[in-house]
């Protein structure tokens, strides 16, 4: 097998070559386009804190996709290289081979794609494949999708897969297919988008005879409606979504009183968004309910890319270091013990505003004022939209001034309120925490960045404080340090220091540093991280 | 030794390539939520910058407002237009939309790329890239990462097609 894996990347490899060498042919023959990154971690032993190191103290995680495109026509591979994986990723992410491969030709009015393809219906409540690399997650399909356009007027969409789970397809089928019919479009009308969608996906796997003597369902069906419209800055959206039914395990199960092995649940969600945007203002509004909706690849499997719709935490993202200590995780249900949560439900709203420059208040340079409020509450019982105890609250305010050429400030006040039972008691872990983000411009080209940053909090391990310090060289070098530091409980230094180096589509970044355990987010979906120290190599490059 | 092999073997795929690539034809999001083929953003006439972003990548936003500032002065020197991709999903692709309003992005052609398609087939994998591509489509510059300055070559570049 991995003599296997060599040869078809040497081919791949001879591939590549020859279609480059053919320079001013490739017009004609079409061309070929590529991305490769290295993520790497050599590991050292830090007796200050948990830090795992694995046995050869070595993780290596690795992505080369090439594509390739001859008019309509467009074909492409993903080799992937886990020499072990990273500390953290899913564990099923071993070895290395090419795991995804396409052949696709897209026409005007339709388009075919056959092999592994990504995807989503809606807003991807009921069915995404996806990939990001950050959680190790790729949900690729390999299967066959079609589509068909009629003018504006009618998209339709339908897929068959099976979804990829760490570096094999798994044996489970997904099915189904997506329609949007434009209103506004077969109207004529110019102002207004007025469009209704709908979904259906099935979803079969065939599992074990065991499993299904304790309740287990092989196949289930799901279905959305959607409703999007648009007019003059304002937007509504809203779908819902029936997900079918599936089966979770019965903490409560004793034979005797309970003596079902599996719970039979009902999957489905309600989601709406408001916005308006005009004059310098933008405004959001989401409302969310979710009721059983995990859905996963496979039933028992517990890796954090199991899942074959997507369901993210609605609340502000941070990228400050200590916004980011307790994330809200979001809850589709909570089933821990004997404790059965059907879900959350809850919302957030964000307004912006850009201060108009030669104004009272914006000055010569003008000014960005944000605020974001968001709360969260689990469900109290099935069926139901009564809230029971709260999940998640938090209140973000921030400000962006230029004040001089050479001087811009960015602040932020983030008021966060985090409950880390997930709903199965109503204690909450309150912080109150303030950025200032300072950059000056020395020269057109040389910069300093920096930030100050301080965590008030009288619960979990009290008060932090942090730094980080960037120096700027455009368009090619930077150079950081950083330090975190709980001096309310722990007394532990969590340093990172840096330097980074890029020259057009290539990135090369190298530091050293102690990373606390803790949860990695990317697009509100989350894995958790053990702690490490060590050196870090990352390298990014397209062509 | 596996390790070295398959190290090797992926530092030498990348190394033949240094071509111009063109547009791809991906179907992308307008503001409105109404489907637009990115190969129509080639019109013939005009280049243009096109940045890859998100709501939560704060170097992609530094350097979105250090094009919008400097676009007044930028468009006394040549002509352009910038197209914003947002690379939000679902989950800020809402935000994102109420962001480019409050961030004064008025300027700006912004495009959602929700599932990451036209990401990918610019192979795109660490935000922000920014591209300047040429009137016939022809990708002539490529830029990732951001830091505080490197938007000049930007408009350099622009300046230097003819």
């Amino acid at each position: 097998m991995k003599r296997l894996t060599i040869l078809t990347l040497f081919t791949l490899l001879a591939a590549v070559v020859c279609a480059a060498e053919n320079g001013e042919e490739k017009q004609k023959k079409g061309r070929l386009t590529g991305s490769f990154e290295t993520n790497s971690i050599y590991y050292v032993e830090d007796g200050r804190t948990t830090a795992v190191v694995p046995e050869d103290r070595f993780g290596s995680n690795n992505y080369l996709k090439l594509d390739y495109y001859h008019g309509r026509f467009a074909a492409g591979v993903q080799a992937e290289g886990y020499l072990p994986v990273l500390q953290g990723y899913p564990t099923n992410l071993t070895k290395a081979g090419l795991s995804n491969f396409y052949a696709s030709w897209v026409d005007k009015s339709f388009s075919v794609t056959a092999g592994t393809f990504y995807d989503q219906f809606g807003s991807g409540l009921l069915f995404r494949s996806y990939e990001d690399r950050t959680l190790g997650m790729n949900s690729a399909l390999l299967g066959a999708r079609v589509t068909y356009n009629y003018k504006d007027i009618l998209a339709l969409k339908a897929i068959w897969g099976m979804p990829r789970l760490g570096m094999e397809f798994s044996n489970t089928q997904a099915r189904g297919a997506d329609l949007s019919f434009a209103i506004s479009s077969l109207a004529g009308w110019k102002q207004t988008v007025l469009a209704v969608e709908g979904s259906v996906l099935n979803r079969y796997e065939a599992i074990s005879a065991d499993l299904k003597e304790e309740g287990g369902l092989p196949s289930s069906t799901g279905f959305s409606g959607r409703v999007n419209f648009e007019s003059n800055g304002f937007i509504l959206r809203a779908e819902y979504i029936d997900a079918g039914e599936r089966h979770y395990p019965n903490g409560a199960y004793d034979g005797v009183n309970d003596p079902r092995i599996d719970l039979i649940k009902n999957g489905n969600a309600q989601l709406i968004e408001l916005g308006y945007s005009g004059h310098g203002l933008g405004v959001n509004i989401t409302a969310r309910r979710l009721e059983y909706m995990d859905m996963p690849i496979v039933y028992r499997n517990t890796s954090t890319a199991n899942a074959l719709n997507y369901i993210p935490a609605l609340t502000a993202q941070y990228s400050y270091l200590l916004t980011n200590l307790n994330p809200y995780i979001v809850q589709p249900s909570t089933i821990l013990g004997s404790h059965c949560g059907p879900g959350e439900i809850g919302g957030q709203i964000d307004i912006y505003y850009n201060v108009a420059r030669r104004t009272k208040l914006g000055g010569k340079r003008g000014m960005k004022l944000g605020l974001n409020y968001s709360t969260y509450y689990s469900l109290l019982k099935d069926r139901s939209a009564k809230a029971d105890n709260i999940l998640w609250q938090s209140i973000n305010f921030t400000l962006e001034k230029q004040f001089t050429r050479k001087f811009k400030l960015n602040f932020l006040y983030s008021f966060q309120e985090y409950n880390d039972s997930h709903g199965v008691s109503p204690y909450t872990w309150k912080s109150n925490i303030f950025v200032a983000d300072m950059l000056y411009k020395w020269t057109p080209t040389i910069s300093t960045r920096l930030e100050l940053q301080y965590l008030y909090s009288k619960h979990d391990n009290k008060d932090w404080m942090a730094a980080l310090a960037e120096v700027n060289f455009a368009p090619h070098w930077s150079i950081f340090a950083s330090d975190m530091y709980n001096h309310g409980k722990t007394k532990i230094h969590y340093y990172n220091a840096g330097v980074s180096y890029t020259k057009s589509r290539t990135r090369i970044q190298l530091s050293y540093g102690r990373n606390r355990a803790g949860v990695v987010c990317s697009g509100g979906v989350c894995r958790n991280i053990p702690a490490y120290t060590g050196a870090n190599l990352m390298i990014t490059t397209s062509f | 030794m596996q390790k070295i092999k398959f190290a090797i073997l992926l530092a030498l795929a990348v190394i033949p390539f240094m071509g111009q690539a063109q547009l791809p034809s991906v179907k992308v999001e307008n503001r409105k939520g109404e489907v637009v083929n990115t190969a129509s953003l080639v019109d013939g006439e005009t280049p243009m910058i096109i940045s890859f972003w998100a709501v939560t990548c704060k170097p992609c936003i530094r350097e979105l407002d250090a094009i919008n500032d400097a676009m007044p002065d930028w468009l006394d020197e040549a002509s352009f237009r910038v197209v914003a991709i947002s690379t939000d999903d679902s989950r800020f692709s809402a935000q994102a939309r109420a962001w480019v309003e409050g961030h004064g992005w008025g300027d700006f052609t912004v495009l959602f790329d929700k599932n990451q398609e036209f990401m990918r087939a610019m192979n795109v994998s660490y935000t922000p890239q920014v591209f300047v591509v040429d009137k016939s489509g022809k990708v002539v510059y490529s830029h990732t990462g951001y830091t505080p300055g490197s938007e000049q070559e930007l408009i350099d570049v622009i300046k230097s097609l003819k």
